[in-house]
């Protein structure tokens, strides 16, 4: 009879306080907080509820090459939050875009350089900047007008509790849908180049001329006057790229995850060759593997997300009264932390976002480019917080590269 | 240069409207805003202590799309961090806000929405003011492009935003925060820092806070600016609103 009761004495106390997972429902700003700034007596460094410093990212993998029926796949996790990107490719023909034939004939003087651009083999990444100027303005024209990149988001899968799986696209989705389609943009992620497909007609009128002495027409062909020779080559078709994103579990930050398989994909997307038949007067693909080429993506941008956790609970309240930008923050204690990689905890606690995404130059050994750099929401990012999470995004795009390159 | 025109409160059945056209963009921007309102779909689960903001963004010629989606997100979250939501009356009613782009080049699907934002942020800031809405703090807000040759250009018309190397949207607060930045194209953060300071100048001037810490009203390095700008337009509206009570003293 002595036991029961002595075992009961023991689970009387927890009645009255709270198992952490409670208080971290009940008061999730208190519970936060209260990991943010310890007790100065207790000695702990401040460390986030879920475990991580305030510029931890969480533990990120990527597998590519997934999905068998896809151009390209990869699936990324970043913690919880899990995005699976296909890349489907299309055929679009040029008789079936409306103003083709007109938007060539006024652009005729651009294909000329291209072609010559050809022949000198294909360009490295930013090896001339004067060829990748006048190749820029073509690409945009191409991949823009015609819609050649179509990346779509999907969030009705049932990844999150706020997300009912077939619901039509919220909001949310909606938004990153089309800030991956500017980010594709504004990066100039895929070369156009590899989108297009080319046919040569063939030069009927001096073939048996030419089959005579096939040395002599080869090194006449090489020499200044070619041009003349060979008609002009034109293209046929483009190749239209739908990328798709599932987010099959949302825990947070999904533009970092959905940005990340994107790129992941696009790197293990493979087009096959493709020419235009004249018999059949249609394009037609090769099924051997070994002729399919992957494409040339233009450098490595790789996105990193924030949060801003402020440590007043009622800043909204006092609104009224927010100090101004210049006047010297309160010393000695810590009012707002930055946080790296929110998860979806510590997203619903803060107003304030940063969006970062960079890239490093030549292969990571040259100088930090920011390719975008977005915050809204709230006043306490400014130029030194901007400056330290470039540092921070910069160190981030090393080590993602190393995860997307292994995948 | 010309300054941007503005007329409010030109709407009857709207709490508070504004008409914001930008000369050199040419984007003109029809703003209207209920506030407080019942809204029907709001989750009381959500933030039951403040009001909740919705925007609508409507473009000129074609219904709403994706780029709007994302537009209206970050109008949303931009407001959201001046309107005083937790006022009496305010929270769990709804802040609505729709905005119609009457006239300028329409932004094609996947196009850049920052041209537009400035124009869109301005129209709402003005139209809100016209409600009589509570905000915390009032913002300017410009868009700057960086051309090839490293110039910064303010308000760039639309062949120069093509061939610009990066375009910024900047929102500076009344008293001196950076409230938004929208960042996109190929740059470094010193060439950001350039920018910002640009921008800061732009909407601010040169010094602009007084040393007493309250905004100087009449200082003459703040003629010109964005923020004196949206003040005297307020001022103006103002004066002719009440001119009856100023006539009869």
């Amino acid at each position: 009879m002595a036991t029961p009761t002595a075992s009961a004495v023991p689970a009387a106390p927890p009645s009255l306080s709270l198992p952490p997972s409670q208080f971290a429902r009940l008061q999730p700003h208190a519970y936060l907080l209260a990991h943010l700034s310890p007790p100065p007596a207790s000695n702990q460094p401040s460390i986030r509820a879920n475990g991580r410093a305030p510029a931890q990212f969480r533990v990120t993998s990527a597998n590519s090459g997934s999905l068998t029926h896809t151009n390209g796949s990869a699936v990324v996790r970043v913690g919880d939050t899990t995005a699976v990107c296909g890349v489907r490719a299309e055929i679009l023909h040029t008789d079936d875009i409306a103003s083709w034939s007109v938007s060539q004939a006024s652009s005729g003087n651009t294909h000329k350089r291209r072609r010559l651009g050809d022949l000198g083999g294909k360009p490295t990444e930013e090896s001339d900047d004067t060829y990748a100027d006048a190749q820029d303005d073509e690409d945009r024209a191409h991949i823009q007008d015609l819609n050649l990149l179509v990346p779509n988001l999907s969030l009705s899968t049932g990844c999150a509790p706020g997300f009912t799986p077939g619901a039509p696209p919220s909001s949310l989705a909606q938004s990153l849908s089309h800030q991956i389609l500017s980010l594709l943009h504004t990066s100039r992620l895929v070369r156009a180049d590899d989108l297009r497909i080319w046919y040569q007609p063939p030069n009927l009128g001096r073939e048996d001329l030419e089959r005579h002495n096939e040395d002599e027409a080869m090194d006449v062909d090489a020499g200044p006057g070619a041009a003349g020779l060979s008609k002009p080559r034109e293209i046929k078709a483009f190749w239209v790229l739908y990328i798709d994103v599932m987010i099959i579990s949302l825990a947070g930050n999904p533009f970092d995850a959905a940005w990340a398989s994107v790129l992941a994909a696009l790197r293990d997307t493979k087009l096959p060759k493709a020419w235009w038949d004249i018999d059949n007067e249609t394009i037609l693909c090769s099924d051997d593997v070994s002729q399919a080429r992957k494409l040339s993506l233009r450098g490595f941008p790789i996105a990193s997300s924030f949060c801003v956790f402020d440590a007043d609970a009622a800043a909204a309240y006092r609104a009224v009264v927010i100090p101004k930008a210049d006047e010297p923050k309160r010393r000695g204690f810590k009012q707002t932390w930055i946080l790296a990689d929110p998860d979806g905890y510590e997203e619903g606690l803060s107003q304030e976002r940063a969006c970062l995404v960079v890239d490093k130059e030549s292969n990571g050994q040259g100088k930090t480019v920011i390719v975008k750099m977005e915050k809204h929401g709230g006043w306490i990012i400014d130029t030194e917080d901007l400056r330290q999470l470039v540092s921070m995004s910069a160190q981030r795009w090393d080590e993602m590269k190393q995860i997307l390159e292994q995948c | 240069m010309v300054g941007p025109t503005v007329s409010l409160s030109g709407l009857r059945r709207a709490d508070g409207s504004a008409s914001y056209k930008c000369p050199v963009t040419g984007y003109d921007v029809l703003g209207a805003v209920n506030a407080p309102v019942e809204l029907p779909a709001r989750k009381d689960a959500l933030r039951p202590e403040d009001a909740t903001i919705e925007v609508f963004v409507k473009p000129g010629n074609t219904t709403a799309g994706v780029g709007e989606g994302y537009v209206e997100s970050v109008l949303r979250s931009v407001l959201g961090s001046i309107v005083l939501g937790r006022e009496k009356g305010f929270p769990r009613r709804g802040v609505v806000i729709t905005l119609a782009i009457i006239g300028g080049e329409a932004v094609e699907r996947g196009d850049s929405y920052l041209t537009i934002l400035p124009a869109l942020l301005h129209a709402s800031l003005l139209a809100l003011i016209s409600a009589a809405v509570p905000l915390s703090m009032t913002f300017a807000t410009t868009l700057l492009a960086v051309t090839p040759s490293g110039q910064i250009v303010q308000d760039p018309p639309v062949e120069d935003v093509a061939n610009a190397v990066s375009l910024h949207v900047l929102a500076f607060s009344s008293k001196g925060h950076l409230l938004l930045n929208e960042s996109q194209g190929r740059f470094d953060f010193e060439t950001w820092e350039s920018v910002r300071e640009q921008a800061a100048s732009i909407c601010q001037g040169a010094n602009p806070r007084g040393s007493d810490g309250d905004t100087a009203m009449d200082d003459e390095s703040k003629d010109g600016t964005l923020d004196n700008f949206i003040r005297e337009a307020m001022e103006d509206h103002l004066h002719r609103v009440y001119s009856w009570k100023i006539e009869s003293n």
